[in-house]
């Protein structure tokens, strides 16, 4: 999906890709209550992208990070 | 049944600059709001509808937990050039939505809201304005360094909150508001956690090892207290309707954890809704807990859900049974109501079947259970332990707003949520508010008048006229009629004068 609104100039590569759950729908038939997400692929190539992100994390980014109490 | 439903959700962001260990909370918070301004800042803000010390139970406290260290903080704060108003920057958006600096966490305030797809596009649209303020100050630092994070915690102690407010009729007594929806409260994480490695006390620090489903829970501390920043309450009391004191009550509820999931938005905020309305018809749960404080914590704790937890005259009971009562009275009470509440008993329904039998279909819908999933996966491809430190860095990293590094944003571009909102709904959130709410009402006034506004609130404007000041009172513009016959005025009006007369002439 192409899309040339400011915020996605700024973000560049993110595409939003959308599974909409309607809330003001009614299920269209039997078996709709079943089509969740399926479980995930565990050995895909888009889970490997997802593990090369987390291995970029600081593993010290969490004990570095403080915050003010609030509300 | 509640006449009206309204409800909004406030979120207080963790903010951090990366290339600096001596950066200024307060400032950098002050300084990110500012950086969403095209222009100069003015104080608009009008602070006189706030009522922190009012408590729901009848009584006015004399002093919160935490004015000591309000008044600790506003020492240190005294030698910054900026007043205490100046400093909170308070912006009114022309979406209606409230954008200020609270406790050094920048913290949006979604407009009020009718329907839940509405709040979910405005709560998305919410990350949406955080992060644009965010690449504007880091245009003018020269590098990506600040960064945000939707969640609650800093894991040294420090909590942060993601508030969730509806507008209640005060013909509810607040003693059965407490008794309706305490178990469903302590409970309500199963859906709406959104996952924590290690455990945390209050400003105690952190012990890494094991995770659980919410990020608040080790911070409650008591059932029912006016209090929100020291001895957190499952149920907080302040009485700040922002509406006719006699005619309503806010519900304020500082329990919740921030959501990434749209679903896991919808459903928290529908859930509570549809239990809103059940109270409101005279249902009272079957039982009541023990020890709510305890139960929150220990349901927290297992993230297999087997945990059960006493009920007050005898017997136990687990979390998801707990949720599960809710909703088969909830059918009774409520069914074929309307469309909404339909689809939140048939997903609520849905999503404990799914937790019982299935966790892992609900990864990209409840937060807990993908974060989880994605902490397990990595895990056991480096085969580190659970208290391996680099996990708190990768839970905190599920919640970054930067689309480039969010572990959330990075299961979003790779389709792995599921939406509630459209693409195009989160688009027109940031610009404009909700058609049928005095929110749209307030944002209507900054897009038409707002060169023209003095002061602003939830519930009303102040408006400069030729003739002199000019008020219009948002307080009672709660019903959709009402609401409709005010923007066709503020759509037509001129002047804020203008505006002002014809409402007045139609009342």
């Amino acid at each position: 999906m192409k899309r040339t609104n400011e915020f996605a100039q700024m973000i560049g590569s993110l595409d939003r890709k959308e599974r909409p759950v309607d809330p003001i729908s009614k299920p269209s038939g039997p078996g709709e209550q079943e089509s969740g997400p399926k479980r995930p692929e565990t050995d895909s190539p888009s889970r490997d992208n997802l593990m090369k992100r987390m291995r970029k994390v600081d593993p010290k980014q969490a004990e570095k990070y403080r915050q003010r109490t609030g509300e | 049944m509640n006449p009206i439903r309204l409800f909004g959700i406030e979120t207080e962001y963790g903010i951090a600059r990366e290339d600096s260990e001596t950066a200024d909370p307060v400032m950098e918070s002050m300084e990110l709001v500012r950086a969403y301004l095209d222009g100069h800042f003015t104080r608009r803000w009008d602070y006189r509808g706030e009522h922190p010390h009012e408590d729901q139970r009848g009584f006015r406290v004399t002093e919160l937990a935490q004015d000591k260290e309000e008044d600790l903080f506003a020492e240190q704060d005294a030698h910054r050039p900026f007043s205490f108003h100046e400093m909170k920057s308070d912006l009114v958006l022309p979406n209606g939505a409230r954008f200020y600096n609270d406790h050094t966490h920048p913290e949006y305030s979604t407009p009020e809201c009718r329907s839940i797809k509405d709040l979910v596009a405005h709560d998305r649209a919410g990350e949406r304005i955080l992060w644009m303020a965010a690449q504007r100050r880091n245009a003018v630092l020269g590098g990506r360094v600040v960064q945000l994070y939707k969640n609650n915690t800093d894991f040294h102690g420090h909590s942060y909150g993601c508030h969730d407010n509806y507008l209640v009729s005060r013909s509810i007594n607040f003693e059965s508001l407490v008794r309706g929806l305490l178990p469903f409260l302590v409970s309500r994480q199963v859906i709406a956690g959104a996952g924590k490695v290690g455990r945390e006390a209050q400003e105690r620090g952190f012990t890494p090892g094991g995770f659980q489903i919410s990020q608040r829970a080790d911070f409650m501390e008591t059932e029912l207290s006016v209090d929100t920043m020291h001895n957190r309450p499952i149920l907080n009391t302040r009485d700040e309707p922002h509406a006719n004191p006699e005619r309503y009550r806010r519900l304020h509820l500082i329990l919740g954890d921030a959501n990434m999931c749209e679903y896991a938005t919808a459903l928290k905020i529908g859930t509570t809704r549809v239990v809103l309305d059940m109270i409101a018809e005279g249902f009272v749960p079957s039982f009541d807990l023990a020890s709510p404080v305890h139960a929150i914590q220990a349901i927290s704790q297992d993230p297999n859900l087997k945990t059960v937890v006493s009920r007050e005259k005898g017997g136990t009971i687990s979390g998801l049974d707990i949720q599960r009562e809710y909703v088969q009275q909830a059918r009774l009470v409520l069914k074929d109501i309307d469309e909404e509440t339909d689809w939140i008993l048939r997903e609520w329904e849905q999503v404990i079947h799914q937790l019982e039998q299935d966790p892992l279909q609900l990864v990209g819908k409840i937060d807990w259970v993908t974060k989880r999933w994605l902490l397990n996966s990595f895990v056991q491809d480096e085969g580190i332990g659970w208290d391996d430190p680099w996990l708190a860095s990768l839970d905190l990293e599920y919640h970054n707003l930067d689309p480039e590094r969010g572990l959330f944003f990075g299961l979003e571009a790779e389709g792995r949520t599921t939406s509630i909102s459209q693409e195009e709904d989160i688009q027109k959130a940031m610009k404009y508010g909700p058609l049928d709410t005095r929110g749209g009402l307030r944002g209507l006034c900054v897009q038409r008048f707002g060169e023209d506004i003095t002061s602003i609130q939830w519930e009303g404007v102040h408006f400069n006229g030729k003739k002199g000041k000019l008020h219009l009172d948002l307080m009672d513009h709660l019903e959709p009629v009402s609401v409709a016959h005010c923007r066709s005025v503020l759509e037509d009006a001129k002047t804020p004068l203008d505006m002002i007369e014809s409402i007045t002439v139609r009342k």
